[in-house]
C-alpha cells in the first residue's frame, strides 16, 4: 500500500503517465476505426476491427484497473471478489451467445413443439 | 452507532471496510452492466436488419471519453492530495472531477437532444428516410402552434365511444378542435339512463360521458348479480327434487337454464358504447400513434371508432438528410434479387427526383471509391479485389454526403462545421446550396415513424438503456464526490486519514464508471 509520502509522490508520477498513454490509446481506437489508411482486415469494419477494439479497451480498462484502482497492490481477497464477478460475466455471454445458436422456432401456433 | 474499521484496517481482512463493501459493490455492477453487455451482443447477432454500424457521431463520444479518463486522473490526484496533507490541492482536484462530470453529461444531453428531434420513417418498401419534419398546416395544437407533419387527419362523421375505455384528454381533445371548426359533436340517438332519457342532439362532453359510464358500470353489476341469483335459484330448485337426488352437480348441468322471462324486468340496460353524430362532418386530426387508420373507419387506442373518409395526411419531411437502403438490400438478397435493381424499383427513386439524383451520385461515389481501392490493394489469390465498399457507402446516403454533393466535392470530403459534428446538420447554413430535399410520403407507405428514441429498432433500445444506466452512475458519483468536497472539510479535520479512505472508495467507483465507458464507447460508437 502506497502510503508514504514518498511513495505517493511516486504513484502520483505514474497516474499522469498511464492518464497520458489512456488519452494516446484512446486516440488509437478512433484512428482505426475511421482512418481508412489505418484500417486493418476488409475495408469498413468488421471482426479484425472488433478484435482490435475490444483489445485496445481491454488493455486500457486493465491500466485503469491496476494503476488507478491501485489492483496491482490490493489484497488477496479483492482479486476474488472482482474477477470472480468476471468469471459470471463470461459465463453469462456465453450463455447468451449459445442461446443465439438454438432458437426457439415460433412458427406461428406451437411455439415449435411436436404436437 | 458508530461504524467499526472506518480508518484502521480490520485485522481478518486486512482492510478498512468500507473498501471490502465498496469492491462487493462493484462486483455486482460488473453483473449488472455485463447483463447488459450481453444483450447488446444478443441483440446484435440476432438482429433481422442491417445493424447500424458507427451511426453515432463520434467526436462528442470522443471528448467525452477524454473527459472521463482526465477526471479518472484527477481524483486520484485528490486521494493523493489528502495523502500529502493539501486540502486546498484535494479541493481543486475534486472540483474539476465534478466539472468533468458536468461536461460529460451536458455532452450526453446534446446528444440524446439530437436524437430525439430527429425523425426516421421506414416505408413499407424497406427504404428508410431520416430528416426533419415540416409543419401540419391545418394540425393546431392548443397553444396555437402547428402539429408536425406526421397526423391522421379523419373527416368525422360519427364517433363511438367505448363508454369503459375512453380517454378523457383525447375526448376534449376533439371537442377543442370540432369547436375550432365551428362543428358540433352531438348524441345521435335518443339513450335511456335510469329510466330517464337523454334527447338526441345532447351535446358531447366528458361529464355525459362519465355518467353514462357509472350508469353502465352499475347495470353491469346489477344484471350479473340478478343473472347469479337466477342461476342459483334454478340449482337450488334442481336439487330439491326427488327424482335428482344423489346426482352429481355434472350431470345436473346441462339441464339448468335461466329463464329469461323470468329476470326481464330485473335486468337494466348496459350501455357499453354511445354514438355521436359530428355536424357538418369535420376534420379531426391525431398523432399516428393513438390511430389505427383505415380509408372508411379508423379506431384510436381507447376504442373510439371513428366513422368517416381517411383525409390526405401525409409525412412531410422538410430536410430529408438520409436516405438508408441497407434494409431494401437485405431483403433483396433474402429473395435472390440484384439489390441495384431493388433500390432503383423503390417509390423513393421512382417519384422523388432529388433522391434519384443523391442515389445516382452515390452510385457514381461508390464506383470510384471501388477502383481506387483496386488500384491501392490489388486483387486477392481468387482474382477478386481484396477490398471493396462497405454496404454502408453503398447504400446508405448520408446528411455528410449531402453536404459533398451540395458542395460538388467528392464523399468524405465535405466541409463539415464544427457544431455539426454535434448537433447533425445546420438546415440554415446549407439552405442556399439546397442541400436536402423536401419530401412528402403518402401515409400508405409508411410503416413506421418515429424519432430517434428506444423504441425505434433494438440498437437504439440498447443504446439508450447502456448510455442512460451508465449516465446515471456518472451522476451519483459526483454527488458522492461533490459531498467530500463541500462537507468533507469536518471529516479531513477530525481525521485526515478517514476522508482519504472515503475518497478512495468513491474514487473506485468513479475508475469503475470510466471503465464502463472505456467499452461502451468503441462498442457503441467505432463498431
Amino acid at each position: 500500500m502506497a502510503d508514504s509520502p514518498e511513495q505517493i509522490k511516486k504513484a502520483v508520477k505514474s497516474y499522469i503517465v498511464i492518464g497520458l498513454v489512456l488519452f494516446i490509446f484512446t486516440g488509437v481506437t478512433v484512428a482505426v476505426a475511421t482512418i481508412p489508411a489505418l484500417d486493418i482486415g476488409v475495408h469498413g469494419f468488421d471482426v479484425m476491427d472488433m478484435i482490435l477494439g475490444l483489445a485496445i479497451a481491454t488493455f486500457k480498462a486493465t491500466l485503469v484497473g491496476y494503476v488507478f484502482m491501485h489492483l496491482n497492490h490490493e489484497k488477496k481477497a479483492i482479486y476474488w471478489i472482482f474477477f470472480g464477478a468476471f468469471v459470471f460475466f463470461a459465463f453469462m455471454i456465453i450463455l447468451f451467445m449459445a442461446a443465439k445458436s438454438d432458437p426457439i422456432h415460433y412458427n406461428g401456433f406451437n411455439f415449435g413443439l411436436p404436437y | 452507532m458508530e461504524i467499526p474499521y472506518i480508518f484502521t484496517p480490520r485485522k481478518d481482512t486486512g482492510m478498512v471496510n468500507s473498501k471490502i463493501a465498496i469492491w462487493l459493490f462493484l462486483a455486482s455492477e460488473v453483473m449488472l452492466f455485463g447483463g447488459f453487455f450481453s444483450s447488446y451482443v444478443y441483440l446484435r447477432l440476432g438482429a433481422d436488419y442491417p445493424w447500424p454500424e458507427r451511426a453515432l457521431p463520434v467526436l462528442p463520444g470522443l471528448i467525452n471519453t477524454f473527459v472521463l479518463i482526465f477526471s479518472s486522473v484527477t481524483v486520484v490526484f485528490a486521494w493523493a492530495s489528502l495523502k500529502l496533507r493539501k486540502w486546498r490541492m484535494f479541493q481543486l482536484f475534486m472540483s474539476i472531477t465534478i466539472v468533468c462530470a458536468a461536461i460529460f453529461m451536458g455532452l450526453k444531453g446534446i446528444e440524446y437532444n439530437v436524437k430525439w428531434h430527429h425523425q426516421a420513417i421506414r416505408l413499407s418498401d424497406y427504404t428508410i428516410l431520416e430528416g426533419h419534419l415540416g409543419y401540419d398546416e391545418k394540425a393546431i395544437k392548443a397553444d396555437g402552434k402547428k402539429h408536425e407533419a406526421d397526423v391522421i387527419h379523419v373527416n368525422a362523421e360519427k364517433l363511438t365511444f367505448s363508454t369503459v375505455r375512453f380517454h378523457k384528454p383525447w375526448v376534449e381533445e376533439m371537442l377543442r378542435q370540432a369547436k375550432a371548426n365551428n362543428a358540433k359533436i352531438a348524441l345521435a340517438e335518443e339513450l335511456q339512463i335510469e329510466g330517464q332519457a337523454i334527447a338526441a342532439g345532447t351535446e358531447l362532453s366528458v361529464e355525459l360521458l362519465e355518467g353514462i359510464k357509472k350508469n353502465h358500470l352499475d347495470s353491469r353489476a346489477n344484471n350479473a348479480d340478478v343473472r347469479t341469483d337466477a342461476l342459483r335459484a334454478e340449482w337450488a330448485t334442481a336439487k330439491a327434487k326427488v327424482e335428482n337426488v344423489g346426482k352429481k352437480g355434472w350431470e345436473l348441468a346441462p339441464n339448468i337454464n335461466i329463464d329469461p322471462a323470468k329476470i326481464e324486468k330485473l335486468l337494466k340496460t348496459e350501455t357499453s358504447s354511445v354514438t355521436f353524430a359530428v355536424t357538418p362532418a369535420t376534420n379531426l386530426w391525431f398523432k399516428h400513434r393513438d390511430i389505427k387508420e383505415g380509408a372508411a373507419q379508423s379506431r384510436l387506442r381507447d376504442d373510439t371508432a371513428i366513422i368517416g373518409k381517411l383525409e390526405d395526411s401525409p409525412v412531410v419531411l422538410h430536410n430529408l438528410d438520409a436516405i438508408d437502403f441497407r434494409h431494401v438490400v437485405m431483403k433483396a438478397e433474402e429473395k435472390g434479387i440484384d439489390p441495384v435493381v431493388a433500390i432503383e424499383n423503390t417509390w423513393l427513386i421512382k417519384n422523388s427526383e432529388e433522391a434519384r439524383e443523391a442515389w445516382e451520385w452515390n452510385k457514381a461515389q461508390t464506383a470510384k471509391l471501388e477502383k481506387e481501392l483496386l488500384e491501392k490493394y490489388g486483387l486477392d489469390e481468387h482474382n477478386q479485389p481484396k477490398r471493396v465498399p462497405t454496404l454502408t457507402e453503398r447504400y446508405r446516403i448520408g446528411w455528410k454526403d449531402f453536404v459533398s454533393k451540395a458542395d460538388g466535392v467528392d464523399k468524405g470530403q465535405a466541409d463539415i462545421h464544427t457544431s455539426e459534428e454535434f448537433m447533425g446538420p445546420n438546415y440554415e447554413l446549407r439552405k442556399p446550396a439546397h442541400t436536402f430535399p423536401h419530401l412528402s410520403v403518402p401515409r400508405e407507405l409508411v410503416f413506421l415513424s418515429g424519432k430517434f428514441t428506444p423504441a425505434w429498432n433494438t440498437y437504439y433500445a440498447i443504446y439508450f438503456t447502456m448510455t442512460f444506466l451508465h449516465g446515471l452512475h456518472v451522476i451519483g458519483g459526483a454527488i458522492v464526490l461533490g459531498y467530500y468536497l463541500f462537507r468533507g472539510k469536518k471529516m479531513y479535520q477530525s481525521n485526515p486519514e478517514w476522508l482519504a479512505n472515503r475518497v478512495e472508495v468513491g474514487g473506485l467507483f468513479w475508475h469503475f464508471v470510466d471503465l464502463v465507458w472505456i467499452f461502451l464507447f468503441p462498442i457503441l460508437y467505432l463498431m
